[in-house]
């Protein structure tokens, strides 16, 4: 099965990454994997050689850290499987809009919504809103803002 | 497909034109910036967002159950379908449990969404293609499902009729009755179709070899749904991870072979008449018993998140909510098919005819507010 | 002759039955501009297929081209980047023209108006001058064609002037 051999080969290249499975099936995944923000790239090379398409690319805003979930899934039945970047609000996570051409739009989206840059990415103009935009709407800082919690609060 | 006289680069003036977002084939407001060398296109760039209405924020600052009408309204021709996939997310999420008969009714209600939202392409397809009658055939079925789905639920287009535990009305004789006819009816139609459309030769030299999405090309963009069966590869949502009753029903994947615009209208094609079997198989097994079960008033789920795939008739959509423990998500966002679907126009359409790019554009089948969010 | 109360925008000089007759010609055959941006714009279609025929009433026809349209129907949410598009298109469109607002959305924002929201402009109110609002979210086809029913009217000034209406009601062809 697909979903163990990229297991293998991600534990292979990036060494110290936590895999936490899932038991109630509520993330629709297998498993999901925190790498440092400098693995992501090694991991998405690994996931493309290995025929994997990337489903969706999602930030969230916390308190102490920004996260982005990557969602990768193969076209066999139930074989989806999360890779999430934690970074710090200034930091700035590399792009893998070469690796994906697909990811190319998927950073511009979060960029937009999150005023996160991409290192690589040549192309950060606004896609979804209007091009003399200078905010980020979903940050918990702008507009009409129900809670700003902190990671721990939601994830444990 | 025509030759393209490669001039020299000396001779070669390239002529920009800017495609929508006011036009009468890009499907919603969509904006390609083309730019040409005579009628072929050298580089498109299209442009989205004049339809971005805030979904996503949205989400954030209402309770679960305000966020039922704004599903409707992302992919409005699936709008069934949306809903239906929310409130089986929210469902996951708590621990909801539905009953036998609310789950077939919600399948049926989903495969006539499926139906209506392929028509819909089929007519406005043809209709950019330049052919007004097949828009008009199509319409009309289209209005026999409306007024099935508008019997049960109140509404046309935007139905807010799945709700958390079940639906919110139960179905009677008279709309298993309009539904039953309705399937005797299409079951003489596809013939009808056939005739007018598909043995067309115009339709197939406008459509045969004309956008190729290879293998290769929609992995790395993500496309998902039909477009992606067209290419050869069987996934489909239903059958990948069955959710709600699918499981229990006896229909086929259509694939294609090539990738081309062709291709994808023969998938689309056979995925209404398998739409057409999933209902007759529900209609004949439905049960009895309530059709909506006890729910709290306020909705709290617990902290974590859910992430709900379910296939649209677009292709792979899912939301992903991540609660707090509070009455409002931290956290909505929906992964929309059509978001890789037109991404992977940016590589389809240079080295083509402005012609064809309308056949691809028309082909590919997105609903730009989806995009947008 | 009495000197009768002149409406902004009324012309000084009037012709009586020409005006009535050109405005009658002007509301039987309003040519609608394609311009749909959200879900009302599938009501639009609707209204304009099979079922619930626009081209008995002379609007069937749907110019895409602003120039060549007589009002524009803005069915759908108007976001902040489509504002000026919508001006600029108003702006296309040749004299005499009407705006007609279909749906909550181009009324006030329909569903997307909260306190706190960034994304639309609450209303075609506030880019173009709008002569009829049909409400609904979205209108059912019927809404549309008695909105278009209702501009019509405004357009011959009612029952009075309309000479069509004035013929059949003292017996003519019916």
């Amino acid at each position: 099965m697909k979903v163990q051999e990229i297991e293998r080969v991600i534990l292979e290249k990036l060494p110290d990454t936590i895999f936490k499975r899932d038991e109630t099936g509520k993330t629709g995944s297998s498993w999901s994997a925190v790498v440092a923000a400098s693995g992501i790239r090694d991991a998405a090379k690994a996931f493309e050689t290995s025929g994997f398409f990337l489903e969706d690319i999602m930030a969230l805003d916390f308190q102490d850290t920004f996260e982005l979930v990557y969602h990768f899934n193969c076209y066999e039945p139930g074989s989806r499987v999360v890779v999430r970047v934690l970074f710090g609000h200034d930091q700035v996570p590399p792009s893998i809009c070469d690796i994906f051409r697909g990811a190319g739009w998927l950073e511009r989206e979060v960029h937009d919504f999150f005023g996160i840059s991409f290192s690589g990415n040549p192309d950060l103009r606004p896609l979804l809103l209007p091009e003399d935009a200078d905010y980020h709407p979903l940050r918990k800082d702008f507009g009409k803002v129900s809670a700003y919690r902190k990671r721990e609060d939601i994830y444990g | 497909m025509a030759e393209r006289q490669i001039a020299s680069p000396a001779s070669q003036k390239i002529y920009s034109l800017n495609l929508g977002p006011q036009h009468p084939s890009t499907h919603g407001v969509l904006r390609i910036l083309l730019d040409l060398d005579g009628e072929f296109i050298v580089k498109a760039d299209p442009v989205i967002g004049y339809g971005h209405r805030g979904h996503e924020k949205m989400g954030e600052n209402r309770i679960y159950k305000q966020f039922l009408p704004n599903t409707s309204r992302m992919d409005y021709l699936s709008g069934m379908i949306f809903n239906h996939g929310f409130a089986l997310a929210v469902e996951k999420l708590i621990g909801i449990e539905v009953p036998e008969r609310a789950k077939y009714i919600r399948v049926i209600a989903s495969e006539l969404n499926r139906i209506s939202s392929h028509l819909l392409w089929f007519g406005t397809y043809l209709m950019d293609l330049g052919g007004f009658t097949p828009f008009l055939y199509a319409f009309d079925d289209r209005e026999h499902i409306l007024d099935i789905l508008d019997s049960v639920s109140g509404s046309r287009l935007t139905y807010s009729y799945c709700r958390f535990g079940g639906v919110c009305r139960d179905v009677d004789a008279a709309f298993i009755d309009m539904t039953r006819a309705f399937l005797k009816r299409m079951a003489g139609r596809w013939a009808d179709y056939d005739n007018l459309v598909t043995k067309n030769i115009i339709f197939i030299n406008r459509t045969r070899d004309v956008g190729i999405i290879d293998r290769e090309l929609s992995r790395q963009y993500g496309v998902t749904g039909p477009n992606l069966r067209a290419c050869g590869i069987g996934y489909d949502v239903r059958k990948a991870e069955p959710y709600e009753v699918y499981d229990r029903f006896d229909f086929e994947v259509p694939t294609g072979s090539k990738g081309d615009a062709l291709d994808r209208y023969d998938v689309r094609f056979k995925e209404m008449q398998q739409s057409c079997r999933i209902i007759d198989q529900a209609l004949d097994h439905l049960p009895g018993g309530p059709y909506l079960s006890k729910v709290p008033q306020k909705l709290v789920p617990p902290k974590g998140e859910v992430y709900f795939a379910f296939e649209s008739a677009r292709g792979l959509t899912a939301y992903y909510l991540v609660s707090d423990g509070s009455t409002s998500p931290y956290r909505c966002h929906i992964r929309v098919p059509s978001f890789g679907n037109l991404n992977v126009l940016n590589e389809v359409l240079p080295e083509t005819m402005v012609a064809d790019a309308i056949s691809i554009l028309g082909s590919i089948d997105v609903v730009i507010p989806e995009i947008d969010r | 002759m009495e000197k009768e109360v002149r409406e902004p925008g009324e012309p000084v000089v009037q012709f009586a039955l020409l005006d009535d007759i050109l405005n009658l010609a002007r509301a039987n055959s309003l040519w609608p501009m394609t311009f749909g941006l959200a879900c009302c714009a599938i009501e639009m279609m609707a209204a304009g297929a099979s079922r619930f025929d626009l081209d008995r009433f002379g609007a069937g026809v749907f110019r895409p081209s602003p120039r060549q349209s007589d009002v524009m129907i803005v069915a759908g949410t108007i976001s902040k980047k489509m504002g000026p598009v919508i001006q600029m298109l108003w702006d296309q469109m040749p004299n005499p023209k009407w705006c007609i607002a279909m749906g909550n959305c181009a009324i006030s924002g329909g569903p997307f108006e909260y306190d706190g929201q960034y994304a639309i402009v609450p209303g075609a109110h506030l880019v173009v001058p709008v002569d009829i609002v049909i409400p609904g979210c979205p209108p059912r086809p019927e809404a549309l064609i008695q909105g278009l029913l209702l501009l019509q009217d405004k357009i011959t000034r009612g029952e009075d002037r309309n000479l069509l209406r004035r013929f059949k009601r003292l017996g003519g062809e019916n």
